[in-house]
């Protein structure tokens, strides 16, 4: 019978193979210490997280940061008509500028916290990444939490490149259009057209316009709602098998969020109950997996000129938390069962 | 040695739900079986028979309905287990937006390696599977062949005890298939605790220790690989320059023995793989090239 023969070592060893796995089979040299892992580690996600942004980053997503430089230089090349009376002609303009950029920077938030979200398990499994991930001694949970940080990281960092040009186109456009308002403005008051008290008044609805707190935190809920629905999308794709249905329904619930609340108003008003009545209870638990993105509608009030009530922001944060706690614990609640 | 087997698979059934939750199909069926530490173990089997199954149950990426799968004595359920494994899943993909060398320190962090050991260890893994000149390229450029060995070092970067392999060399073309095979003698060599599923039954007959054969998801025939494949009741004697006077007088004494049956002779066959190592490797450089010099070495010592 022929008989099998090893072959010879190479001619240099490895370190690491010829220290503790030398003896692997005769189990010396190795630690006998049980090896507990936790059931989430911090540094672990942000490495999951860290690698899923690198992913998604050199997926040339950024490329979405040009078209939001098209826009700003479309609008600067046909300018978008406008009605005001001369009171509030530098107002418009700001707001006419401010709100197609910030509308897109939403579209980026709420398109890659749906469609990059929707994509990263499903094709983890298909690639069969996923088994060589889960294989290491990675808590499911970790993958999740790795796999959504990175998602949200990325639209933070988008969100901030853009708010940088936003800012700093607008704080340009402001000093020029503030600069025309005080020559036309100082006129029309000499001119007694105008009070100093109309000159004043438009003059701080005007710098409302420009660069102002209020933008910043309204961009910051922006990332909020996106955080929301990245996360609900987390929570589909955990079940779903594909990605276009993650998307879909991701999509749908998004939209039911935004009217949900109009919704029950609705209904309320045709259906003749009050509140805090057995049937409005009831359509409440039915819509209760769908956010309320209502109070996040804040943020177009202010690209309208209102200031942002900072004690809000507390309110919109922790909603933000809870919605994004509660997917995240059901997507982990299903992901722990999931047959890989 | 260690008492504690390097794997234990005790009375292992899977079942999974039909189509639209009808009915149950049952992949695996009552699976026993034990790789001692060291050992390099085969589990071979049509498509479908549940290979893939079992290994998942023991990696914990499916949850046994009934039976107990451990790894060194851990219940394989739990992430812990997972410390002692490296796995090699069939066709890997990896993130193809990395390179060889940054899917190795990936891999190895996720483990809680980080700064020289890791970078240290990533390098002489790369050695290891003759991918350092290519350690800067995106996978998305590698071929079957250097995915599988980006694979198995991935597989090894925590230093495991135990390897898990699961169609090792499925794509790739045979010498890529040699290169891989090589490697897993050299893990056997350094105590490597070796778990392997294949369908290519030649591969597993050259490189495993004991064989499992699973057959619609029952374990039907298992043991040390000599004494399955063993004939019992036939010799084989092979020589060297015999003359055809030698060979003559062999026949008539086989002849005149009661009961004894020559049943062949002639000259040995190589197979059609070393055949085609031998030309194409050959004719590339000019000569033998280490793992064909093993392979030759392996030959002439069995002539």
């Amino acid at each position: 019978m022929k008989e099998k023969k090893s072959p010879a070592p190479p001619e240099k060893t490895p370190r690491w193979a010829e220290g503790a796995y030398e003896k692997a089979g005769t189990g010396e040299g190795l630690s006998t210490t049980p090896h507990i892992t936790p059931l989430f580690s911090f540094s672990r996600i942000g490495i999951i997280a860290g690698n899923t942004f690198m992913h998604l980053m050199r997926m040339k997503i950024f490329y979405f940061l040009l078209v939001f430089v098209l826009i700003w230089l479309g609008l600067n090349i046909f300018k978008l008509p406008h009605t005001a009376g001369p009171e509030s002609v530098g107002a418009e303009e700001l707001r006419l500028l401010k709100a197609p950029l910030v509308g897109t920077m939403k579209l980026f938030a709420i398109i890659i916290g749906i469609v990059a979200t929707a994509l990263l398990i499903p094709r983890d499994v298909e690639d069969r990444t996923l088994y060589t991930i889960l294989a290491k001694p990675v808590p499911r949970l970790d993958y999740l939490l790795g796999k959504l940080f990175g998602v949200l990281l990325l639209i933070l960092a988008g969100l901030f490149v853009m708010t940088l040009l936003l800012d700093a186109v607008l704080a340009y456009r402001t000093q020029i259009i503030l600069s025309d308002f005080e020559q036309v403005g100082r006129v029309l008051v000499e001119q007694q057209q105008w009070s100093q008290k109309d000159f004043d008044g438009a003059k701080v609805e005007l710098l409302s316009h420009g660069v102002t707190w209020s933008l910043q935190a309204a961009i910051l809920v922006i990332f909020f709602e996106a955080a929301i629905i990245a996360a609900l999308a987390l929570l589909v794709s955990t079940f779903s098998t594909s990605t276009l249905f993650t998307v879909v329904i991701s999509t749908l619930v998004y939209f039911i969020g935004n009217f949900i609340a109009d919704g029950l108003d609705h209904f309320r008003s045709s259906s003749g109950i009050g509140e805090g009545t057995l049937n409005e209870l009831a359509a409440k638990v039915l819509f209760a997996p769908f956010p309320d993105y209502r109070p996040f509608k804040i943020s177009d009030e202010v690209i309208a000129g209102q200031i942002f009530p900072p004690d809000i922001l507390g309110s919109l944060a922790l909603s933000t938390g809870l919605y994004v706690g509660l997917y995240v614990v059901l997507s982990w609640f299903i992901f722990t069962r999931k047959e890989i | 040695m260690s008492d504690t087997p390097a794997v234990q698979v005790k009375s292992l059934v899977k079942d999974f739900r039909g189509a639209f939750g009808r009915g149950m199909i049952r992949a695996v069926n009552d699976v026993s079986f034990e790789i001692a530490s060291g050992e390099v173990y085969g589990l071979i089997g049509p498509n479908g028979s549940g290979k893939s199954t079992t290994m998942k149950a023991l990696l914990g990426l499916v949850t046994p309905t009934a039976g107990i799968c451990s790894i060194f004595g851990r219940d394989s359920t739990k992430v812990d287990s997972r410390q002692e494994v490296g796995f090699l899943p069939e066709n890997p993909y990896f993130y193809k937006h990395l390179s060889g060398e940054e899917t190795i320190r990936f891999y190895g962090k996720l483990c809680g390696m980080k700064g020289a050991v890791l970078r240290e260890r990533t390098l002489e893994l790369l050695k290891l599977v003759g991918l350092e000149d290519a350690r800067k390229r995106r996978l998305g450029g590698y071929s079957k062949g250097m995915l599988q060995r980006i694979g198995l070092a991935q597989a090894l970067v925590q230093d495991p005890r135990l390897l898990i392999l699961d169609e090792p060399t499925a794509g790739v073309d045979p010498i890529g298939s040699r290169q891989i095979r090589d490697l897993i003698f050299k893990l056997k060599d350094r105590g490597f605790t070796v778990f392997l599923c294949s369908h290519l039954l030649e591969q597993v007959q050259e490189v495993c220790d004991r064989v499992g054969i699973i057959h619609k998801g029952s374990l039907v025939r298992e043991g040390r690989l000599d004494d399955l494949i063993a004939i019992e009741d036939q010799t084989e004697i092979v020589l060297r320059n015999a003359t055809p006077e030698l060979l003559k007088r062999i026949h008539a004494l086989a002849a005149n023995e009661e009961g004894v049956e020559l049943v062949r002779s002639g000259n040995p066959r190589t197979t059609l793989e070393r055949l085609f190592l031998r030309e194409t490797i050959q004719r590339d450089s000019g000569k033998l090239n280490p793992v064909q010099a093993i392979w030759e070495q392996r030959e002439g010592d069995s002539k």
